[in-house]
């Protein structure tokens, strides 16, 4: 199917579906990277989300050892809760951390948050909607124009939901929401099979389009004086970048897609099968980084507040809708099945970060894992509750991570417990103020190669990781 | 060094403190100021002691102070272009033997401590090279730190001494900088410059900008100073994305959408509500028929749960005053009104009603139907539920667009420009209607072209209509009509205002001409020539062939029109342009010129009278020119001017962001801030359509105001949201931007009033008088010591008044903001503080008394009058130049300022004496 050049227009753009991967190709959605700055090193960036929070039984339920989901201990002496058991293997290679998260939606419900959960935006819980750019967009402009592809943007529910009812994790420059794809199918055929056909004409128009405006602001320089020849300089500066960046983007027509065995893979799978369609999407992942056809990649595995497709995930451990699991902890037993839950997606966590260390860095040195950081996490802990994200580091030990910890910054009691109806944790006065999250996002901003210190509203960056 | 405006208290207390010798050291203003503050001592109208048995007004001392003005005195001023010269004569009489005695021992020929030599040191610091040096020694003069303890003493008048002939150097020396460098016009628009271009280009009320970064701000204040827009890869991918969305938006394809429509009646409407009520009654009794304790009680609870509130909407009929209660849940879409594919007849009024009381609102669901484009019209039969006995009490309406698609996802905004007023009497309602473009509604629900209504999450989007009066003044409604897609022609004129209706259409290479010299002469302000007009038919001829259609690629080239250098920058100084018919070779083009005058006074493109006068050279004469300014200014599109104006000569942005503990102020609620907002802008404006006297701005005896401002103030009968001409009399403690509640509160702290924050203002803004920037490193207020921060605000900063090195400063800032204590941290005025009455009397540097708000206005007015004219000329001037001034300014300013004062202080006509200038006039 040819596309329209109309196509082009955003707002239609966005509404289109499995459009996700395109990215690179159009250069005005991918943001933009210093051109003439190749990094030495590979770097890739992974994160992943977990929607509804995360058991949180306060010290003295007698679920408290085994089913919180935040590891006993602090610092190297911790241990891991059966929730997060099956990372026990990798204890090397992660580390979980508590007491961060976002100041702006602190007092909002959590359910209304996955949205800001890369963007740390003041989202607010009802009313106008603002967003800004996520934290892998921010990487994706600096590296996005290495690869095929500047983003992979995935979800359990696709496209992009709603505002405070995300279905991505991923925002642009602007804010808007880059849709995200849910079917394996038609991931894998972007990546490894069809090429678009439209890129190469697009491509095209632009390289006309940006030839035209050089000679336009050619015209004008010759009517200016020497300092307003300066003033303008910045815009053929600009012109010229963007010219280099659809230079690179040209080459990926020529270069032919990577090959890849697809006997292992079940293409067809959806949510309703939900433990083979997690390993599917988790394995589509590692194999666009494998073929390095890109380096940055987030999958929101469900939408918050159960109503979608996510909300089976559950059953791949026998119980029916996720999101009840998390009301349901009054029940007898019912942290332990929040946490089996939780077991069961660390399992898979697991699955995909061990295999990044077992696979050899292609056309490098050491593993994949080393060279690629994995950010694991959820806006909100206790129910409802803003506070004290659940969060993973894992990897990119080649960038300076150093893992094998649990930096407890929640303190000892944090907010927990079953909701036995009233206000809710998140309704309550703040007791422990927690540290924002976006902190943590400069220091692997930092580490991943971009040169910044500041993100959304950070106050300063964390070094501890 | 910019000023960071909206970090505030601890740092801006500790920047005061460190505050040196303004007033009369400010080099850009007040060396060659002929209001000289010599005289201020004098004035027998600002020392009520000997005024006793008639205290002039201050309505009379705008007259009296005038008289004082030199302005108006002087037949021509003397023009001063040589620049400031270094006050070395005073160096060697008071400030050389200081350093000597305390330094020298140190710092001379025997030891050369951390490497300076202060006897080698150049004291020049306008031409010499050790400024940097200098500004080390005053930071450690003024901490403190030097002489140390175990050295020479210095005495506390001999360090303020040097700090402040120091402090003034260095402010004389970086204005002089700054002159070198000079500045040119050139610049890129600003962000709203961009949008209002584009709406006007296209004829599209869209807000086309709001994708691009957000501006920052120059150190003069001013958004539009050439010297900070800048163009990065970023922005320029902006504006490319940005201006083929905006021609998208104004063009068209194919037949017209065709329209649907809603037609609610609250008869209806009623009639549903109960029908649901009864069918929950239904299965509440099915479910507890085997229990009869249980069904009284959940039959109880369902009634209670239905009963109607008064105070919130209800169904009414007017014929028996039977009500029910309006319900609304999103799950299911179950509210969700189906559209039809013609339009209905529109019923006769109803006796059925629903009543939406103050502040109350009323959601109308319409499903997943709504379109993207295209507009929305929603109309409303209406009347007031009763008329009071003075008729003045009128609600009125507004528009709000929203949905929920899950428990904690939802959103609603404000989709009317302006409040309805709801006039009609009960007994004969009316329509009132609104249209808005879809395209502009944001956020939509994303959900609904892919989720089925009634599914989860839900796809449903709906209008609120929302009574907004401040006061009480409940509206009935019978009946809601809705309809969309609205096109009022198609293709709409947007659509042909690009391709234009010609007998060429079949000729591709002939039609793109038209088009592309229709487009091209509008977009980039003059008249496009030949060999620009070929390029882009060049492009065109290469890109046709990738594209389906002429338009799709027309589109294309059109896109790079506006994203074109060309069209992003303003008033190129324009060597190619420049022909010889023009004498002098400095001045603008007729084409520069409309585009200077447009963008100054409509912050957009010049319109079709403009271009015209241009292309015939007509412009640049003066009567032209002058009936011009008085045509743009009679123009609804001068509202622009005095919206981004305002804002950003008084730093509004502070309002934007302002905190207002609401705890502590309970009352401040966001249509009192919105009203805050306003008002400034409407009284400029005011003054502005009047010609008022810019000592207006110092006081007047109106305000603009709305309803729920005027409540703020204490003001009577005033009603409704659309703010209009109060009269204010002395009891009011009103009058003037001193005394506006938004200016008020945005120099406070969100808790209390800020004296230091309010006298910085009024010195930045008002008098162009700013301190100046503070030392690399200051004494910070030591917040760990219990005493100190036990301290209220008022007496830390006196606290630390007390310091040698902060006195000087403090004695010519705090006298300022203590005159406005009587207003609190909102604005309201107040006797009182915490128990204790209002002390807000201060006396300023050079004796003078300042007594409350009242005595300040009457200081101002006696004697001040030249300074404050003068700081207007000079901000507005910048604004207009859309750059910074220099030294070289100075003489025009001036003279601007003296034609201003003779000819009666009219705001209109120093806009007209800005134009007509000779610095606006020239590159």
């Amino acid at each position: 199917m040819k596309t329209h050049l109309a196509s082009l227009d955003r707002r239609r753009f966005l509404h289109g579906s499995g459009v996700a991967l395109a990215l690179p190709l159009f250069e005005s959605f991918s943001g933009f990277a210093d051109a003439a700055e190749e990094p030495a090193r590979k770097s890739r960036f992974a994160c992943f989300y977990l929607p509804d929070g995360v058991p949180m039984p306060l010290a003295k339920d007698p679920a408290h050892k085994d089913w919180s989901w935040f590891p006993h201990g602090n610092g190297k002496k911790f241990t891991f809760t059966k929730c997060l058991e099956p990372l026990e293997p990798l204890r090397s290679e992660v580390t979980v951390l508590s007491g961060l998260s976002h100041p702006s939606v602190r007092s909002i419900h959590g359910h209304s948050n996955a949205d800001q959960f890369l963007t740390g935006a003041a989202t607010g819980p009802r009313g106008g909607y603002r967003n800004s750019i996520s934290l892998d967009q921010e990487f994706a402009a600096h590296v996005g124009d290495q690869t095929r592809f500047s983003s992979l943007v995935l979800s359990t529910d696709g496209g992009t939901g709603t505002p405070r009812g995300a279905h991505t994790l991923s925002f642009n420059r602007g804010g808007r929401a880059i849709p995200a794809e849910h079917r394996p199918k038609q991931i894998f055929d972007m990546l490894f099979v069809k090429s678009d056909g439209d890129a190469a004409r697009r491509l095209a128009l632009s390289q006309s389009a940006l030839d035209d405006l050089l000679a336009d602001a050619r015209s004008l320089r010759r009517t200016l004086s020497g300092r307003d020849q300066k003033t303008l300089d910045e815009y053929l500066q600009s012109v010229r970048d963007t010219e280099i960046k659809v230079e690179k983007a040209k080459r990926w027509m020529n270069i032919p897609l990577p090959k890849v065995d697809v006997d292992h893979l079940k293409l067809d799978i959806t949510p309703e099968d939900p433990k083979v369609y997690l390993q599917t999407m988790f394995e589509l992942i590692y194999l666009a980084f494998k073929t390095d056809s890109t380096r940055v990649a987030t999958y929101q595995l469900g939408r918050e507040n159960g109503v979608g497709i996510s909300d089976y995930l559950a059953r791949a451990v026998g119980f029916n809708l996720t999101h009840q699991l998390s009301h349901n902890t009054k029940n007898p037993g019912g942290w332990k099945n929040f946490g089996v839950y939780c077991r069961f997606i660390s399992e898979e966590l697991g699955r995909f970060i061990s295999k990044l260390k077992t696979t050899p860095e292609p056309a490098g040195k050491g593993n994949m894992l080393d060279n690629t950081l994995v950010l694991f996490g959820s806006a909100s802990s206790a129910f409802h509750l803003s506070r004290n994200y659940p969060l993973i580091l894992a990897g990119g030990k080649n960038m300076g991570f150093k893992h094998g910890q649990y930096l407890n910054y929640a303190g000892d009691n944090p907010a927990g417990g079953p909701w036995n109806g009233g206000r809710e944790p998140w309704q309550k006065e703040i007791t422990h103020e927690d540290i924002p999250l976006s902190n943590l996002f400069v220091t692997m901003l930092q580490r991943l190669g971009v040169k910044t210190d500041r993100f959304s509203d950070s106050t300063g960056t964390l070094k501890a990781v | 060094m910019s000023r960071d405006r909206t970090k505030l208290h601890c740092r801006q207390v500790s920047w005061l403190i460190a505050l040196l010798c303004a007033i009369s050291a400010a080099a850009t203003g007040q060396n060659n100021s002929p209001s000289g503050t010599k005289n201020a001592a004098k004035p027998a109208a600002a020392n009520p002691a000997e005024n006793v048995s008639a205290v002039p007004t201050l309505n009379e001392l705008k007259v009296t102070g005038a008289r004082r003005s030199s302005y108006r005195k002087r037949e021509r001023k003397p023009v001063r272009t040589e620049t400031p010269k270094p006050r070395l004569a005073e160096f060697r009489k008071g400030i050389k033997p200081v350093l000597k005695t305390a330094c020298i021992r140190c710092h001379g020929p025997k030891k050369q401590e951390g490497n300076i030599r202060i006897d080698k040191l150049d004291p020049d610091l306008l031409n010499g090279d050790d400024v940097e040096w200098w500004l080390e020694i005053v930071a450690v003069l003024n901490n403190g730190e030097m002489p140390p303890a175990d050295a020479t003493k210095l005495s506390d008048r001999d360090r303020t001494r040097v700090i402040e002939w120091l402090s003034s150097e260095i402010q004389v020396a970086s204005a002089v900088r700054r002159a070198k460098q000079g500045h040119s016009s050139f610049r890129r628009m600003t962000r709203y410059e961009y949008n209002h271009s584009l709406q006007d280009l296209l004829g599209l009320p869209y807000n086309f900008a709001k994708d691009l970064p957000p501006e920052a701000t120059s150190e003069d204040g001013f958004q539009n100073s050439s010297e900070n827009l800048q163009m990065s890869v970023i922005r320029f991918g902006a504006y490319r994305e940005l201006s083929r969305k905006a021609l998208m938006n104004a063009t068209v394809r194919g037949k017209q959408p065709e329209r649907i429509y809603w037609n609610i009646s609250m008869k209806a409407a009623a009639a549903e509500s109960l029908a649901k009520q009864e069918a929950q009654r239904e299965k509440i009794r099915q479910k507890n028929k085997d229990n009869p304790e249980k069904l009284k009680r959940e039959l109880q609870r369902q009634a209670a749960r239905f009963r109607v509130r008064h105070n919130g909407p209800h169904y009414k009929d007017l014929s028996t005053g039977a009500t029910s209660r309006v319900s609304w849940s999103y799950g299911g879409a179950k509210y969700a009104w189906k559209p039809s594919k013609a339009r209905p007849k529109v019923p006769a009024a109803s006796r059925h009603v629903v009543v939406i009381p103050a502040r109350q609102k009323l959601i109308v669901e319409l499903g997943n139907l709504i379109p993207d484009r295209g507009t929305l019209r929603v109309r409303v039969r209406a009347s007031r539920v009763s008329v009071d006995k003075n008729k003045k009490r009128i609600p009125s309406l507004q528009l709000e667009f929203g949905w929920q698609a899950s428990n904690d996802s939802a959103a609603s905004v404000r989709i009317s420009n302006r409040d309805i007023v709801v006039d009609a009497v009960p007994e004969k309602p009316k329509f009132y209607q609104w249209d808005v473009p879809l395209s502009e509604i944001y956020p939509r629900n994303l959900m609904r072209k892919t989720a089925k209504m009634g599914g989860l999450p839900s796809p449903s989007e709906y209008v609120k209509l929302v009574n907004s009066s401040a006061s009480q003044g409940d509206i009935q409604i019978d009946h809601v009509e809705v309809i969309t897609p609205i096109y009022e022609n198609w293709p709409p004129d947007s659509h042909t205002r690009i391709f234009l209706d010609s007998s060429n259409k079949a000729d591709e290479a002939v039609y793109a001409r038209e088009v592309l010299s229709n487009f091209l002469s509008r977009a980039w302000r003059r008249h496009a020539t030949d060999k620009e007009i070929d390029q882009k038919l060049k492009l065109f001829a290469k890109i046709r062939p990738q594209c389906d259609d002429f338009q799709e690629a027309m589109v294309e080239v059109l896109a790079t029109v506006l994203s074109s250098p060309k069209f992003l920058y303003l008033v190129p100084p324009g060597r190619a342009n420049q022909s010889g018919k023009s004498g002098n070779g400095n001045r603008l083009a007729a084409w520069e010129l409309a585009t200077r005058l447009s963008v100054f006074l409509w912050s957009s493109t010049p319109d079709d009278e403009l271009l015209n006068l241009s292309a015939k050279g007509r412009l640049t004469d003066q009567d032209v020119l002058v009936s011009q300014v008085k045509r743009m200014l009679a123009d609804p599109r001068s509202r622009r001017f005095s919206r981004h104006f305002v804002r950003q000569w008084l730093g509004m942005q502070l309002l934007d962001f302002l905190q207002v503990d609401r705890k502590a102020f309970r009352q401040f609620d966001p249509s009192l801030k919105e009203a805050m907002q306003e008002e400034p802008i409407a009284f400029f404006h005011e003054v502005l359509k009047h010609n008022r006297s810019v000592l207006d701005f110092i006081h007047a005896d109106y305000t603009m105001t709305n309803e729920r401002l005027a409540r703020h103030y204490g003001l009577q009968d005033v009603y409704g949201n659309e703010f209009r001409r109060v009269k204010l009399d002395a009891t009011h403690n009103r009058g003037g931007l001193l005394t506006q509640a938004g200016l008020l509160a945005m120099n406070s702290d969100g808790k209390d009033s800020h004296p230091l924050k309010r006298g910085i203002w009024m010195l930045e803004s008002l008098l162009n008088d700013p301190p100046p920037p503070p030392p690399p490193a200051v004494p910070e207020i030591d917040l760990a010591d219990p005493k100190i921060a036990k301290l209220t605000l008022k007496e830390r900063i006196e606290n630390h008044r007390n310091h040698a090195a902060c006195m000087s400063c403090h004695a010519k800032i705090d006298p300022w903001g203590i005159a406005f204590e009587n207003y609190d941290a909102i604005g309201r005025w107040r006797d009182q503080v915490k128990g204790k009455p209002v002390d807000a009397s201060s006396l300023l540097f050079n004796r003078q008394k300042l007594d409350g708000m009242d005595g300040l206005k009457r200081y101002l007015l006696a004697n001040r009058q030249d300074q404050f004219a003068r700081a207007m000329v000079h901000k507005l001037t910048t604004y207009a130049l859309g750059r910074p001034l220099t030294f070289g300014d100075r003489s025009g300013i001036d003279q601007i300022t003296a034609d201003l004062r003779k000819q009666g202080d009219g705001l209109a006509t120093m806009v007209t004496l800005i134009v007509t200038s000779e610095l606006f006039r020239s590159k």
